[in-house]
């Protein structure tokens, strides 16, 4: 049992990972946080380099939750990726930010997390900054 | 004939509105080609071949000159500001100049990199106007045999010093003869490995070839190993840098540019070498040796220099000789063949306005790869978040049509796609490409040379031998060849720096 | 890493193997090249004393010596260093996932083309070959594939002056 959270290092993602801390806490389970990036391109902003992944481990510890950091790139989506990691960790609860899109963009674009929130084993909580 | 008063001409060419485009056009494809990994300038010509058919042949070399020099800008920007080390072709550079970014100093680190190889690619292209008239002068007064000796020796020295191995080497070779052979034999008609198919009458179009090899092969080659990566861009503004920094540079680039030319001219010279030998002395010379490896100024100054004269000094045995030294110069042989034009001593002389031109837009590039670079560097970080699907996918949709639109024949795609699979395989099992190539564009032009020196001397085979140039050629040769053999005989005492010679055989032939 | 450096010595072992194929078609070429050569027929002539074959003799002849000379290079355990591109990532084997759609795509634009014109065939081909290479969205490659080949059959007409297959859509375009 875990509570699973989708983290990208912008503002929508720490929204994410503060509520999800909170809801870990409140639960008493393991938190994992989720970071990937499918390896598309070169360059993926989205995907926590050295820095970032050191600056999240020192906020996750210093929340007192378990936790566990997963960052790999498997050459899958953000959204396929957070749900892989739901049913093997059997989660309760998972965590999801929001992004404004327009409308043009949510037909090109598909979205993380309208994937996560169809397709999902366990309730989704989808939080905005 | 004086040669600066043709180098005038040259520039009134060059200088023509449309001509400043192409050049333009021709700068921002090179240096997006060069920041992007896995796409290269020789892969970039070849899929603008086609062009040639609309273009006049001054405006079509002008753009693949500036798809050449634009190359080596943008990859020491990739490898600068990535923060995965060690991914683009200007490796050497990434060693000091990411460091440098690291450490907040990409701003002196892109500028130290654009500059310099705006005075090494303008000097370059100085020796260039200076080098390239001698060597015509002295190339028109050789005879058949000796050039069919030099050529010999070019092809010999690519194939047989590049590259890890040399059997292999001979083995793309013998590949690229074969061919080359393809078609009707240009002195008697018979036909030649065309197995009765009317289409291959006229052999294989250089264009399928070069496409082939160098960008179908490629794609399917990346398609085989996609990687999964996904670094940071480090943030940068202006590109800019201090007095400090000017000082520390001059001599940097000049050194570099005196290492870079040279080799760049020896076939099978290369910008490895140059760049390399150029960071060691840096090193060595430095008043402060302890920076480098944490962000030496000194040590992306020299390299970039001579990775761009380098560049220019290739240009001087392919305009002079018609011999390519790199990968690219022989696709833009390629071109030349495609327009009729024959590559060689007499190009000078036949086509003088077309050389000139080409030599003074060179200038040209470079000042505007300085004026586009130094403001827009951040910029093309950009195009490192195109994902690798689209690049390729790219890469194979621009081949095919490329290929096709040479004859309209689908079964030109026949032949890219078994030249493509060829090309994936020497990737796999480590053929080089260069070999190759070469073969293909310099097989039929030995043959024409042979044939047409022992006829001159009836048969007898030291028609070959009678001019002393391609005596002392053929010397050259036997040394090169034997040279493993002398070696392995030597081969007692260890070579000083043997890591240094590993990391020098890393060599990607782009 | 040791699983880079172990699964590199597989790799390189089976490489071996597979390598000696590179042999074999070295010496196949070779072959081919020599019976090619052999059954012209080139009378001997003064203007040409070299004649149509020997420079093809001499390519056959280098084609063999490679072939054996590979074999037993790679016998004897040397391989060649497979080209470590900018963008290549030789620590897993030949993903034939990806190659061979790829080259499905290819062979279907070969097949096509003429048929359905460049438009149509084009477009499949590049929505194709980014299928192949990992893009998942589909409705946004068909839709830049689609305006790739149109761009480049009307760019082509109008610039180079070069008529691309209209196939199907002849009278349409």
């Amino acid at each position: 049992m875990s509570v699973v959270v989708g983290y990208v290092p912008t503002r929508e993602g720490e929204t994410a990972l503060d509520h999800a801390v909170r809801e870990a806490r409140s639960r008493g389970v393991r938190l994992v946080v989720v970071n990937t990036s499918r390896g598309d391109a070169l360059v993926d902003e989205r995907y926590a380099d050295d820095e970032q992944l050191a600056a999240l481990g020192s906020t996750l510890a210093d929340t007192g939750v378990d936790h566990e950091v997963v960052h790999t790139i498997r050459g899958r989506d953000a959204s396929e990726e957070i749900l892989s990691v739901a049913r093997e960790r059997r989660a309760e609860l998972v965590v999801i930010g929001l992004r404004r899109r327009s409308p043009v963009g949510k037909l090109l674009l598909g979205s993380t997390a309208q994937r996560v929130l169809l397709d999902a084993p366990c309730p989704v909580l989808a939080v905005k900054p | 004939m004086d040669v600066w008063s043709s180098l005038l001409d040259g520039f009134a060419t060059a200088a023509t509105p449309a001509n400043l485009l192409y050049a333009l056009v021709g700068v921002l494809l090179g240096t997006a080609v060069g920041v992007l990994p896995g796409l290269g300038p020789a892969m970039t010509v070849a899929l603008l071949l086609p062009v040639t058919f609309a273009l006049e042949p001054a405006s079509a070399f002008i753009m693949f000159a500036g798809i050449y020099y634009g190359g080596m800008y943008g990859g020491s920007t990739t490898s600068i500001l990535l923060n995965t080390p060690g991914e683009s072709s200007s490796v050497v550079t990434a060693i000091e100049g990411h460091k440098m970014a690291k450490a907040g100093r990409a701003a002196q680190a892109l500028a130290t990199a654009a500059i310099g190889s705006f005075i090494a690619g303008t000097i370059g292209t100085v020796l260039l106007v200076v080098f390239a008239p001698v060597v015509v002068k002295f190339a028109v007064s050789l005879g058949n045999p000796s050039y069919f000796a030099i050529m010999v020796l070019s092809l010999l020295a690519v194939t047989a010093v590049l590259g890890t191995s040399r059997l292999r080497g001979f083995c793309a070779l013998g590949l690229g003869l074969t061919v080359g052979l393809v078609g009707a034999d240009p002195v008697t008609g018979q036909q030649r490995l065309t197995f009765g198919l009317p289409l291959l009458v006229d052999g294989i179009d250089i264009v399928v070839v070069a496409v082939a090899i160098f960008a179908v092969g490629e794609a399917l080659w990346v398609a085989a190993h996609l990687r999964r990566t996904a670094a940071h861009v480090i943030p940068v503004g202006q590109p800019w840098m201090g007095r400090e920094d000017w000082k520390r540079s001059w001599w940097p680039w000049l050194r570099g540019t005196a290492y870079g030319f040279p080799f760049g001219a020896l076939p099978a010279g290369g910008a490895e070498i140059p760049t390399f030998l150029s960071y060691v002395t840096e090193k060595r010379l430095s008043k402060r040796p302890e920076e480098f490896g944490h962000g030496a100024i000194e040590g992306v100054a020299g390299p970039e220099a001579a990775n761009n004269a380098s560049a220019a000094g290739t240009l001087v045995p392919m305009l002079s000789l018609g011999l390519p030294t790199n990968a690219t110069a022989a696709v833009m042989l390629a071109a030349f063949t495609q327009y009729g034009i024959q590559p060689g001593p007499l190009l000078f002389d036949r086509e003088p306005q077309l050389v000139w031109a080409l030599i003074a837009s060179l200038f040209i590039g470079n000042l505007l790869l300085l004026l586009i670079n130094l403001p827009l560097a951040p910029a093309w970080a950009k195009l490192l978040q195109i994902p690798r699907p689209y690049l390729y996918a790219g890469i194979v949709f621009f081949a095919t049509l490329g290929a096709y639109s040479v004859n309209l024949q689908a079964f030109d795609l026949g032949i890219l796609l078994v030249l493509g699979l060829l090309g994936f395989l020497m990737r796999r099992y480590g053929l080089p490409i260069l070999p190759l190539i070469l073969g293909v564009i310099l097989g039929p032009r030995l043959e024409k040379q042979l044939r047409t020196s022992l006829q001159l001397s009836d048969g007898h085979v030291s028609g070959l031998f009678t001019e002393p140039v391609a005596i002392v050629v053929y010397v050259i040769v036997a040394v090169v060849l034997l040279w493993p053999l002398a070696r392995r005989l030597v081969r007692r005492t260890p070579a000083a720096g043997v890591g240094a010679v590993e990391e020098r055989e890393k060599v990607e032939a782009r | 890493m040791s699983t880079a450096i172990g699964s590199r010595d597989r790799r390189s072992r089976l490489a071996g193997r597979s390598e000696l194929g590179v042999a074999l078609l070295l010496g196949v070429v070779g072959v081919v090249v020599l019976v090619d050569a052999a059954r012209i027929h080139a009378p001997y002539s003064q203007a040409d004393p070299v004649g149509p074959r020997t420079v093809p003799f001499v390519v056959a002849g280098l084609l063999l010596v490679c072939s054996v000379g590979l074999a037993v290079n790679v016998l004897r355990g040397g391989h060649g260093e497979a080209e470590e591109g900018e963008d290549v990532d030789l620590t897993a084997p030949t993903e034939w996932r990806v190659v061979l759609p790829l080259v499905g795509a290819f062979l279907a634009n070969v097949l096509l083309i003429d048929l359905l014109g460049w438009v149509i065939s084009g477009a499949l081909l590049f929505w194709g070959s980014s299928w192949a290479l990992g893009s998942r969205h589909p409705v946004r490659d068909a839709v830049i594939s689609l305006a790739l080949s149109l761009a480049t059959f009307y760019g082509f007409y109008l610039g180079l002056g070069i008529m691309l297959p209209a196939g199907v859509l002849e009278g349409v375009l």
